[in-house]
């Protein structure tokens, strides 16, 4: 399952709108649709969220693999649910639950639809150090090599007998043991050959570097930058300047 | 001992690895699967010790079916070495390591450290056996995460690419240590790229394409035909090329020699 939970994360090479959209507006869209998910709390705002998200994910073609991330988390939901309801009403259970399922939405759509390079190159151009923006990049492209990495592992350790559902809960986390070691390992292992490779091919040499790809602007960037920021304003302007309208604020009758 | 009918399998990125596998393994037997990379040999051993079910089609280990039995079940018998041993090594000391394989088992305290030795000394680990695996070598790695699986004393025996990184001399060991694990009565399957230590030492060799088996036979037949090694992208044995290369100028020269010995024998038959 949680392996599964990160392939909503992982790029996915495709020809959409939104793939082609240059990945310092999808950070915007991202963050906007972050931003203004934390400034509402309640049902019909946050949905309307969800709606404008979820198109987005559906233009890019990545509804199953968002699904996949959305169902990885299905426990979360229910504990999320169960508290707030109990603590709070309903209503504001509820809330809370989209406002989850929007924050989810809101990193897949710029994981899934941005190439690790293009994330890098967005970072760089606000102004962050190379060396950082590459850093970060490699982080996560390196999360579904050791997701795999974590399969193999589990199955070699499986044929040595062990058995990982069995047991109480303290004997659930030991069994972890064979696991995460080797994990580990052999991730320091690739870190340090990573860093060798990347040596002996003058990383950090020069202070200003070229890029094989450079960022464009186009209209569509535009538009949609303009779009979110706009959804940034508008939620902050109903929320803490002029007050919801009335249907922004129905609640369930429970 | 292990039987594979028309077996499928599709990975959940969508690869169809395995596309209706059909193989005979019987007790005792010592065999060679080889294959260019992505042939599906690594998934068809999966599927000998339940790692992977198949999703059409059966295996039986032992008259057993692998979808009615566990990995812990089924790993009794069938023990898997996979290729890359720092995938699976992680206790502080040798001895630890093996101890976790047979603790796994519920093996009693006697018999595990009795199976220890054993192991240890089949294995030339013995002056390591306090020494973190991490310290060691890549060969003696190998041969450690070999014990890890060997104690448990499994019927089937199955390596993933045991050769890769070995000098010479070790190879030799392995192969006189598997071969007489196969003459107690061990059944020992090999996954390998290594045509020569293929040629060298198996009787029975099984040839993979995209998914298939193309060919299965003696060495003699499978790594002398030409056409079916094109098509799995292997290389024929040295001692088989040279054999070709006389026959072209020499009609009646054999072609289906596939160690130096033979080679020698025929030149020497020749010049007589």
């Amino acid at each position: 399952m949680a392996i599964e939970m990160f392939r909503g994360f992982e790029f996915k090479r495709r020809d959409t709108l939104i793939h082609r959209l240059d990945p310092r507006t999808k950070l915007i869209m991202s963050l906007s649709i972050l931003v203004s998910s934390l400034i509402f709390d309640k049902i019909i705002p946050l949905l309307l969220v969800f709606l404008i998200s979820f198109a987005l994910i559906s233009i890019s073609k990545s509804v199953t693999e968002w699904y996949k991330s959305i169902k990885g988390l299905s426990v979360l939901f229910l504990i999320i649910l169960i508290v707030n309801s109990f603590a709070y009403s309903l209503s504001f259970a509820i809330a809370m639950c989209i406002r989850l399922v929007n924050f989810v939405t809101a990193f897949s759509l710029f994981f899934l639809t941005t190439h690790p390079d293009d994330l890098a190159h967005a970072l760089i151009s606000l102004r962050i150090p190379f060396e950082i923006a590459f850093a970060f990049s490699m982080a996560t492209r390196y999360v579904p090599t050791l997701a795999r990495e974590a399969q193999i592992i589990a199955e070699a350790q499986m044929s040595r007998g062990l058995e990982l559902q069995k047991g109480g809960f303290l004997q659930r986390v030991r069994n972890l043991i064979p696991l995460i070691v080797p994990l580990v390992i052999c991730s320091i292992k690739r870190a340090l050959s990573v860093a060798e490779s990347l040596e002996s091919r003058c990383f950090g040499a020069v202070k200003k570097r070229t890029y094989l790809h450079e960022l464009k602007f186009g209209l569509w960037d535009f538009l949609m930058s303009f779009a979110f920021l706009g959804l940034v304003i508008w939620s902050a302007v109903t929320t803490f300047l002029v007050g919801y309208p009335r249907v922004f604020t129905l609640e369930l009758p429970i | 001992m292990i039987e594979v009918v028309d077996v499928w399998y599709r990975y959940p990125e969508g690869s169809v690895a395995l596309r209706g596998v059909s193989l005979q393994i019987e007790r005792g037997e010592f065999i060679a699967i080889m294959g260019e990379n992505g042939a599906g040999k690594t998934t068809l051993i999966k599927h000998f010790n339940g790692l992977l079910k198949p999703q059409r089609g059966e295996v039986f280990v032992d008259g057993i079916n692998t979808k009615e039995s566990s990995i812990a079940e089924l790993s009794k018998k069938v023990g898997v070495v996979f290729q890359n041993p720092d995938h699976q090594l992680f206790s502080s000391t040798v001895e630890e390591e093996i101890m976790f394989s047979l603790n796994n088992l519920n093996i009693d305290a006697d018999e595990a450290r009795r199976r220890m030795e054993w192991v240890l000394k089949l294995l030339d680990l013995e002056r390591y056996r306090k020494r973190s695996p991490f310290s060691l070598s890549g060969g003696e790695k190998k041969r450690l995460a070999l014990a890890t699986i060997l104690c448990m004393k499994p019927k089937v025996l199955v390596l993933d690419e045991p050769t890769m990184g070995q000098d010479f001399e070790q190879k030799m060991k392995l192969a006189e240590l598997l071969q007489n694990l196969v003459r107690k009565g061990t059944t020992v399957v090999v996954v390998t790229h290594d045509v020569e230590f293929a040629a060298m030492y198996f009787p029975r060799v099984v040839l993979m394409a995209r998914g298939r088996i193309i060919a299965d036979g003696v060495p003699e037949d499978v790594l002398t035909n030409d056409e079916i090694l094109r098509r799995a992208s292997l290389i024929p044995p040295q001692a088989t090329k040279i054999a070709w290369e006389v026959s072209r100028e020499l009609e009646d020269f054999p072609r289906k020699i596939i160690r130096v010995k033979e080679l020698y024998e025929a030149v020497i038959s020749l010049v007589r």
